[in-house]
C-alpha cells in the first residue's frame, strides 16, 4: 500500500546520462536540472509557466519543467539543450539559430532548441504556421521571432548556411 | 515560485488513489499539474497530500460507443489526437488546440481544466453546451453529474474531498452540430469571454464562459435573432478586471454566442 | 551619402576564401551564439558558490504604509535559515543613495531596504537568507511585519495637490522636480498662426520591455581585503558603483561587478542597487556567499517600469498648409515610488525636442512627481519615446483636424535632409539622416500605393482598415552634462567607454571590452572593427566574453544602455587596435630592418615589408619579442608594451544651464514605420495585417545584427501598443504581475514584418556609425495611427492614449464623440 512520502530518491536519465539523487517532493524539475544535477542551460523566466524558458523534452515530449515535480519524472528519459551536441558538433537547430540569427541574448534559446526539436521530431516538414504553433509557448523579448521561424524552417529543410 | 512542503503519492491502481484522496483531509489530485503547480508556487493554495493519477493507464482511455467515453487524464495533446474524438466529436479537438501551447497540452489533462473550473477555461462551457456527463468516483462507489450541476463556483466542482473525476461522457452526435468563439489577449492566451455552442434538434444550446462564476447555459431557437435576445435578457452581471470591463464583456458575449452559433450552424 | 540597402531574402556571408579588406558591413557570424546555443551561457543564476545562502525579502503587500513593527525571531530559529536583514541595520550601515535632483526633490532618503516606511507594493522590506531557494522562502512567510496603511497616491495629476499624502516628508506635493523650457519665440509663432490646434490629453502609459532573465546577484565578500564582488546582471556596472560605493560608505573599487551573459536588460537592469547593497550587506554579516534571483513576479511590480507621462493643454500654432509652427504643453511624468535614474527623464526628453520636425519655437511646462507604484528605470528608449510618442500623435491630429494628408504633412514638417547636421530649438545637433525617404521606403514595404483597394477589400469582409505612420529618433551617445540642466550642482559630464587590445605572448589579439551586453552582440562587432585593423579575421580575434570591473577595462560610464555601443564601444576598441596596430609596425620595422614603419604593412597576421613580402614577422614572434625578449629590441622602443588601452571620449560640450541648451547626444538614428490595422468593428478586436520598419542608424557594422534588434524593438512596441499595460487597482496593486496577464507578443501575435534601410553615415563618429536598437518606439505611434484612420469612418474618434487594447478601440468606436472634446480648433 502506498503512502504520502516529504521526498523520495529519484532516478532519471537525462541526455543519455543516468542521475540518482534525494530530492523534496516540492522540488520542481527544473531546479533538480539547475541546482541538484548543475545542469543550467535550462532556465527560469517566469513564475506562471508562461514563458517556456524552461522547456524540456521528457519521454519524447516537450513540457515546460516548471510545471512538473522532479518526483514526475521518476524513471524518465529527459533531453535538455546540453545533450543536442554531444561531441560538440552542433545539431542542425543549433547551426541555423547562429546562421540566421536567431538568438540574441540567448536566455531564451535553450528551450526554444527543445520546442523545435521537438516539431522536428514530430512533424518534419512543417509550415511557418506550424512552427509559430510550436513555439507559441516560448517568449522571445529580444528577436520578434522573425529569425527563430526562419532558423527552424531552414533546419527542417537541411538548408543551413 | 517555491511550493511549501507537501507530501506526494503515485497509485498505481483507481482503488489506492481513491482511498488516499479520503484518507488525508488535504490531499488533492495532480493531474497534469498546468494549474496546480502555478497556484502552488503562488502559495495560494497549499494541499498537504499530491495524489498524482499519471500512472492509471485507464485513465487515459477513449472510446466510443453510444457515445464518447473519455478519460479524465486524457492530455490535450492526446485529445487533439485521438481519431475516436475526430470521429465523434471534433469541436473537442478544435477547442483543446487553442488551449494555452504545446507543452501545457502534453501535460494538460482534460480533467484538469475541467475540474479546475477557472472561469476563464474553454472547456467547462464547452462541456455544458455538450450536454456532457462527468463519472465521479469516490469510496462509496461512483456517481454521474450532468454537466449543468458539475461547475459549481469558481475553482468549484461538485467532486468533494475524497473524490475524483475519473471520466467525460459526451452524448453521440447525432444530428448534433458544434461551435466555439471566443476573444483571447493574443493568439491562445488569457479568455476574456468565450461561448459554445450545439445545435441539436432543432435547438441551441449555447455556453458561455468568463461571465459567471459558472458557465451560462441558454437553450434557444436556432438563429441569431433568439441569440442575442437570449444574451441580452440573460441578466449578465460579468466581472470588470484589467483586460475588459463589465459592459465590455457583456456585449462580447453576444457576439461570441452568435459566432458560436454561426459555426455551429454552418 | 545614403545608400538604399533593402533587407536582402538571405544574409550576406563572408566567402570563406576571400580575405576580406575589412569587415564593416558584413554579417560576421556572431562568437557568443556557440556557447549559448549549447546552454553553455553564464548567466546569474548559474553561478555557483560553495556553502551559498540564498536570499528570499519579504516585500510589502501595501502602496504606501509605516512599517510599525517587525520580528523575524520565528525565520530565523528556522532549521537552515542563515539571518536576515532589516531596514534598521541597513539604515545604521549605510547612507542613503546619492539623490540625482536638486533639493528638495534630491533630499528624500532611499536605502536598501524600507526604513520606516513602505512606498509601494513589492518594496523589500526584510532580506531572508537559508541553505535552499525553498527554506528562504518558508522562513520569509514567518517574518512578521505590522503597517498601519496610508493614503494610496496613484493618481499623477492629483500628486502633487497640497491636500495629497506625501510620499516623502522631504519632498512637498510630492513633486520630485519642475522646470520650464522655452526655445525660439513661442507666443511670435502664436501670432503668425493660421490655426491653433488644441489638444487637451494625451497620454503614454505604463510598460516596460520585461527581460526575460529577472534580475539577481551572487555577492560574496573578501573579509581579509574588504572586497565585494558582485556577479550580477545588471547592465551598468558604473552606474551602480557610483550609488552603492558611498551608501556602503567604502571605496569604489572595493565593488567588483562581473559578469557574463545576461539575459536581456533593456534598460530594466539598471537600477538594481537597492537590492545589490542589500545583498552586499548580507554577504558581509553571514559571512558566506550570497545569491538572489528575482522572481517575475518581484520584477513586474517592483523593479523598473518604463515611464509614465502625461502631456496637458497642447497647443499647436500651425499655418493652413500644415506647417508647424511651434508647440506648448504642460508634461508630467510619473517616476513611481523612488528616483533611482530620476530626474534624469526630465531632460533627456530634450534631445529630441521637436521630433523629426523643423519645430522652432517650443515652451514646455515639465514636472515630475513621485506616487505609490513602482519606481521606473529608463526602459528601452528611455524618456524619448514617451516625447516622440507625442509628436506623432499631434501631426497625426493636426493633419486630421485639417483635413491634411498624413503623408503630406509630415513631409512638409520633416527636417530635411540637405539640412543635417541640423541644430534643434534647444541646441542638440542631429547629425545626419532623411526622414523622407524613410517614409518613402516605409509606405513601399505596405504597399500604400494599394491602401484603398486593400480598404475596400477589408470594408467587404466587414473590417475596418487603417494605416498608420510612426516616425521616432534614436538618440545615442549621451552628454552626461544633461544632468546639470536638472541639477547644476552634479559634476557629471560628457560620455566615456574603454577597450583594451593586446597582442599575447603566444602573438593572439585579445580584446576586453567595458561594457555589459544583453544581446547586442558586442564580441562580434568589436572583433569586426579589430579584424579590420589588423588585417586578420574575425576568428582570430578574441574577445573576452562579459564584464569584469577588476579585470576589465571599465571607465565611469561603463555599461551598455542608451544607444551607445557602435560609437563609444566600438569607438574604444577602434583607439585601442590602432594603437596597437601602430605599435606592431614598429616592432615589425625594426625586426625587419626597415628605416620606418611607413615601409611595413599589416597582412593575415604578418608584418611584412612593401618592397618584399617574403620578409614577414608573424605577429607571434611580435609578441613573444616584448614579452620575453626584448634585448633585441633598439631602446627607444623598449616602452612598447603591445597592451593598449584606449579611452574614447565623444567631443561633447558642457550644456548652457541658464538657457537649458546645447547639444546632448551625439547621434541620431532614424526609425520610420509603416502599420496596417484591419480593426472588426463589432468587437474593438483588430489586427496588424501589415508591417513595415525602416531603420537608418548610418554605417552597419553587422547587418544582420541591426537588422535583429530592429524586429525585437519592434515586437516590443506591438506589445506595448496593445496589450502590455502595467495597470493598478485603487490600493495600489499592480494588476499585471506576470506574463498570464501582461501578454507580451508571442509567436502567432507577430505581424508581417519587412524591414528596410537607410544609411546616413554620422559625420561625428569614429566609424561613421551610429547607437540604435531603442527606436522601436515608432510602434506606438505606427499603432495609434492606424487605429485612428481605420476608425476615421466611424465617428472618428481622436486615439488619446499610447495603450489600446481591444476595450479601448470599443470604446472609441462606442463613444467617438467623447474622445473627440479632447480637441479642438481655432481659426485665426
Amino acid at each position: 500500500m502506498i503512502e504520502p512520502v516529504r521526498g523520495l530518491r529519484i532516478s532519471v536519465e537525462i541526455n543519455g546520462e543516468r542521475h540518482e539523487r534525494e530530492v523534496e517532493v516540492r522540488r520542481l524539475l527544473v531546479h533538480l536540472i539547475r541546482d541538484d544535477l548543475a545542469l543550467t542551460g535550462t532556465h527560469v523566466g517566469c513564475d506562471t509557466g508562461n514563458c517556456g524558458a524552461c522547456t524540456v523534452i521528457v519521454d519524447g515530449v516537450a513540457v515546460k519543467s516548471c510545471m512538473m515535480l522532479a518526483v514526475q519524472a521518476d524513471g524518465s528519459k529527459i533531453e535538455t539543450v546540453e545533450g543536442l551536441a554531444p561531441n560538440g558538433e552542433l545539431h542542425p537547430l543549433q547551426q541555423a539559430f547562429s546562421s540566421f540569427h536567431a538568438l540574441q541574448c540567448g536566455y531564451c534559446t535553450p528551450g526554444m532548441l527543445m520546442s523545435a526539436k521537438h516539431l522536428l521530431d514530430h512533424n518534419p516538414e512543417p509550415t511557418d504556421g506550424e512552427i509559430k504553433r510550436a513555439i507559441q509557448g516560448n517568449i522571445c523579448r529580444c528577436t520578434g521571432y522573425v529569425n527563430i521561424v526562419e532558423a527552424i524552417a531552414a533546419a527542417a529543410k537541411g538548408e543551413i548556411k | 515560485m517555491l511550493l511549501a512542503e507537501v507530501q506526494y503519492a503515485r497509485p498505481s491502481t483507481l482503488e489506492d488513489a481513491v482511498r488516499l484522496l479520503g484518507a488525508h483531509d488535504g490531499a488533492r489530485v495532480l493531474a497534469g499539474g498546468q494549474t496546480l503547480t502555478n497556484v502552488m508556487k503562488a502559495r495560494a493554495a497549499a494541499p498537504d497530500v499530491l495524489v498524482d493519477l499519471n500512472d492509471l493507464a485507464e485513465l487515459r482511455e477513449v472510446s466510443s460507443g453510444a457515445g464518447l467515453e473519455i478519460g479524465a487524464m486524457l492530455t490535450l495533446t492526446e485529445l487533439i489526437r485521438s481519431s475516436d474524438v475526430e470521429a465523434g466529436r471534433p469541436i473537442l479537438a478544435e477547442v483543446a488546440s487553442q488551449i494555452a501551447d504545446v507543452q501545457v497540452r502534453n501535460r494538460g489533462t482534460i480533467g484538469g481544466n475541467i475540474c479546475s473550473n477557472d472561469p476563464t477555461n474553454h472547456l467547462p462551457p464547452l462541456m455544458v453546451a455538450l450536454g456532457a456527463t462527468m463519472t465521479i468516483r469516490g469510496a462509496d462507489g461512483g456517481r454521474m453529474v450532468d454537466a449543468g450541476d458539475f461547475f459549481l463556483g469558481v475553482y468549484m466542482t461538485a467532486v468533494r474531498p475524497g473524490e475524483l473525476l475519473t471520466r467525460i461522457t459526451i452524448p453521440a452526435v447525432g444530428d448534433a452540430r458544434d461551435g466555439f468563439a471566443s476573444v483571447t489577449i493574443g493568439q491562445d492566451g488569457t479568455c476574456i469571454v468565450n461561448a459554445a455552442a450545439s445545435v441539436q434538434d432543432g435547438q441551441a444550446r449555447i455556453a458561455l464562459g468568463c461571465v459567471d462564476a459558472v458557465p451560462v447555459l441558454l437553450t434557444t431557437a436556432p438563429d441569431e435573432a433568439a441569440v442575442r435576445q437570449a444574451v441580452q435578457s440573460a441578466g449578465l452581471d460579468p466581472p470588470s478586471d484589467v483586460h475588459a470591463s463589465a459592459e465590455y464583456r457583456r456585449h462580447l458575449a453576444e457576439v461570441v454566442a452568435v459566432r458560436a452559433l454561426a459555426e455551429a450552424s454552418s | 551619402m545614403s545608400e538604399t540597402t533593402v533587407t536582402p531574402d538571405k544574409p550576406i556571408t563572408v566567402d570563406e576564401q576571400e580575405v576580406a579588406p575589412g569587415f564593416i558591413g558584413q554579417n560576421t557570424p556572431r562568437k557568443e551564439d556557440r556557447r549559448l546555443v549549447q546552454g553553455d551561457g553564464v548567466f546569474v543564476d548559474d553561478v555557483r558558490r560553495h556553502g551559498m545562502a540564498y536570499v528570499h525579502f519579504v516585500r510589502s503587500p501595501y502602496a504606501h504604509a509605516a512599517i510599525t513593527r517587525i520580528d523575524v525571531s520565528k525565520a530565523t530559529e528556522l532549521d537552515g535559515v542563515y539571518g536576515t536583514l532589516i531596514g534598521e541595520e541597513v539604515a545604521a550601515e549605510t547612507d542613503p543613495f546619492f539623490q540625482i535632483a536638486p533639493p528638495p526633490g534630491g533630499d528624500l532618503k532611499d536605502y536598501a531596504l524600507a526604513v520606516g516606511r513602505v512606498r509601494h507594493v513589492g518594496e523589500p522590506v526584510v532580506a531572508v537568507a537559508a541553505a535552499t531557494r525553498e527554506l528562504a522562502r518558508d522562513a520569509a512567510e514567518l517574518v512578521e511585519v505590522d503597517y498601519e496603511p496610508l493614503e494610496v497616491v496613484l493618481d499623477m495629476e492629483r500628486a502633487s495637490e497640497s491636500a495629497t499624502t506625501q510620499l516623502h516628508d522631504e519632498v512637498p506635493n510630492n513633486t520630485i522636480w519642475q522646470g520650464n523650457f522655452d526655445y525660439g519665440d513661442y507666443d511670435a509663432a502664436l501670432a503668425e498662426a493660421d490655426k491653433v490646434v488644441r489638444i487637451k490629453r494625451l497620454h503614454f502609459h505604463r510598460f516596460s520591455s520585461t527581460p526575460l532573465e529577472t534580475s539577481g546577484a551572487v555577492v560574496e565578500y573578501n573579509r581579509g581585503t574588504g572586497q565585494w564582488t558582485i556577479h550580477s546582471n545588471n547592465q551598468f556596472p558604473g552606474f551602480a558603483i557610483i550609488m552603492m560605493a558611498p551608501a556602503l560608505k567604502v571605496g569604489l573599487d572595493k565593488l567588483r561587478f562581473v559578469s557574463q551573459d545576461i539575459g536581456g536588460g533593456f534598460g530594466n537592469k539598471i537600477c538594481t542597487h537597492p537590492q545589490l547593497v542589500a545583498m552586499c550587506l548580507m554577504a558581509r554579516k553571514l559571512k558566506r556567499a550570497v545569491n538572489w534571483t528575482e522572481w517575475r513576479t518581484d520584477q513586474h511590480t517592483a523593479n523598473s517600469h518604463g515611464n509614465e507621462r502625461l502631456f496637458l493643454d497642447v497647443e499647436v500654432p500651425v499655418r493652413s498648409d500644415g506647417t508647424m509652427l511651434g508647440f506648448k504643453a504642460r508634461m508630467i511624468d510619473d517616476c513611481g515610488a523612488y528616483t533611482r535614474y530620476e530626474p534624469l527623464g526630465c531632460i533627456i526628453w530634450a534631445q529630441v525636442t521637436p521630433g523629426c520636425y523643423r519645430w522652432r519655437n517650443v515652451r514646455v511646462d515639465f514636472s515630475q512627481v513621485c506616487t505609490n507604484k513602482s519606481p521606473c528605470g529608463p526602459n528601452r528608449g528611455y524618456s524619448r519615446m514617451q516625447h516622440l510618442w507625442f509628436t506623432e500623435r499631434v501631426i497625426d491630429i493636426v493633419a486630421q483636424q485639417l483635413e491634411i494628408d498624413p503623408v503630406e504633412i509630415r513631409k512638409r514638417n520633416y527636417i530635411r535632409a540637405d539640412e543635417m547636421p541640423y541644430e534643434t530649438p534647444n541646441g542638440c545637433v542631429y547629425d545626419s539622416g532623411d526622414y523622407a525617404r524613410c517614409l518613402d521606403e516605409a509606405l513601399e514595404l505596405v504597399d500604400y500605393s494599394s491602401i484603398e483597394e486593400k480598404r475596400a477589400d477589408a470594408k467587404s469582409r466587414g473590417k475596418l482598415l487603417g494605416v498608420g505612420i510612426g516616425s521616432t529618433l534614436d538618440s545615442g551617445t549621451n552628454n552626461f552634462g544633461q544632468s546639470t540642466l536638472v541639477n547644476p550642482e552634479l559634476q557629471f559630464s560628457g560620455n566615456n567607454e574603454v577597450a583594451t587590445v593586446k597582442l599575447d605572448i603566444f602573438g593572439e589579439i585579445v580584446v576586453t571590452l567595458g561594457t555589459t551586453p544583453q544581446g547586442q552582440s558586442h564580441e562580434t562587432t568589436a572583433a569586426q572593427v579589430v579584424a579590420g585593423i589588423l588585417k586578420v579575421t574575425p576568428d582570430d580575434v578574441n574577445v573576452r566574453a562579459g564584464h569584469d570591473s577588476y579585470w576589465n577595462s571599465h571607465a565611469g560610464f561603463s555599461g551598455t544602455y542608451a544607444s551607445q555601443f557602435a560609437v563609444t564601444g566600438l569607438g574604444a576598441v577602434k583607439g585601442a587596435t590602432d594603437m596597437l596596430a601602430g605599435q606592431i609596425l614598429q616592432i615589425g620595422a625594426a625586426v625587419l630592418g626597415a628605416e620606418s614603419p611607413d615601409e611595413v604593412e599589416l597582412d593575415g597576421g604578418f608584418v611584412k615589408r612593401k618592397d618584399n613580402p617574403e620578409a614577414a614577422l608573424p605577429f607571434m614572434a611580435c609578441g613573444a619579442i616584448v614579452n620575453a625578449n626584448n634585448a633585441v629590441l633598439p631602446l627607444e622602443l623598449r616602452e612598447l608594451t603591445l597592451n593598449c588601452r584606449y579611452v574614447y571620449v565623444p567631443p561633447h560640450q558642457m550644456p548652457d544651464k541658464e538657457r537649458k541648451y546645447g547639444n546632448l547626444t551625439l547621434t541620431y538614428a532614424t526609425q520610420i514605420h509603416a502599420c496596417v490595422v484591419e480593426v472588426d468593428p463589432e468587437t474593438g478586436v483588430y489586427e496588424i495585417v501589415d508591417y513595415g520598419a525602416v531603420d537608418d542608424c548610418g554605417v552597419r557594422i553587422n547587418p544582420q545584427i541591426v537588422e535583429g534588434q530592429v524586429q525585437g524593438a519592434t515586437a516590443q512596441a506591438i506589445g506595448a501598443a496593445t496589450h502590455e499595460t502595467f495597470s493598478y487597482d485603487e490600493d495600489g496593486n499592480l494588476l499585471t504581475p506576470n506574463f498570464y496577464d501582461y501578454h507580451v507578443p508571442h509567436a502567432l501575435d507577430m505581424p508581417p514584418l519587412k524591414t528596410a534601410y537607410v544609411e546616413s553615415p554620422s559625420p561625428f563618429t569614429p566609424l561613421g556609425a551610429k547607437g540604435m536598437g531603442e527606436g522601436g518606439g515608432a510602434g506606438l505611434s505606427a499603432v495609434a495611427s492606424a487605429l485612428q484612420d481605420a476608425l476615421r469612418g466611424s465617428g472618428a474618434p481622436i486615439v488619446s492614449d499610447s495603450s489600446n487594447p481591444y476595450n479601448t478601440v470599443w470604446n472609441l468606436l462606442q463613444d467617438p464623440g467623447e474622445s473627440r472634446k479632447l480637441v479642438e480648433v481655432e481659426d485665426r
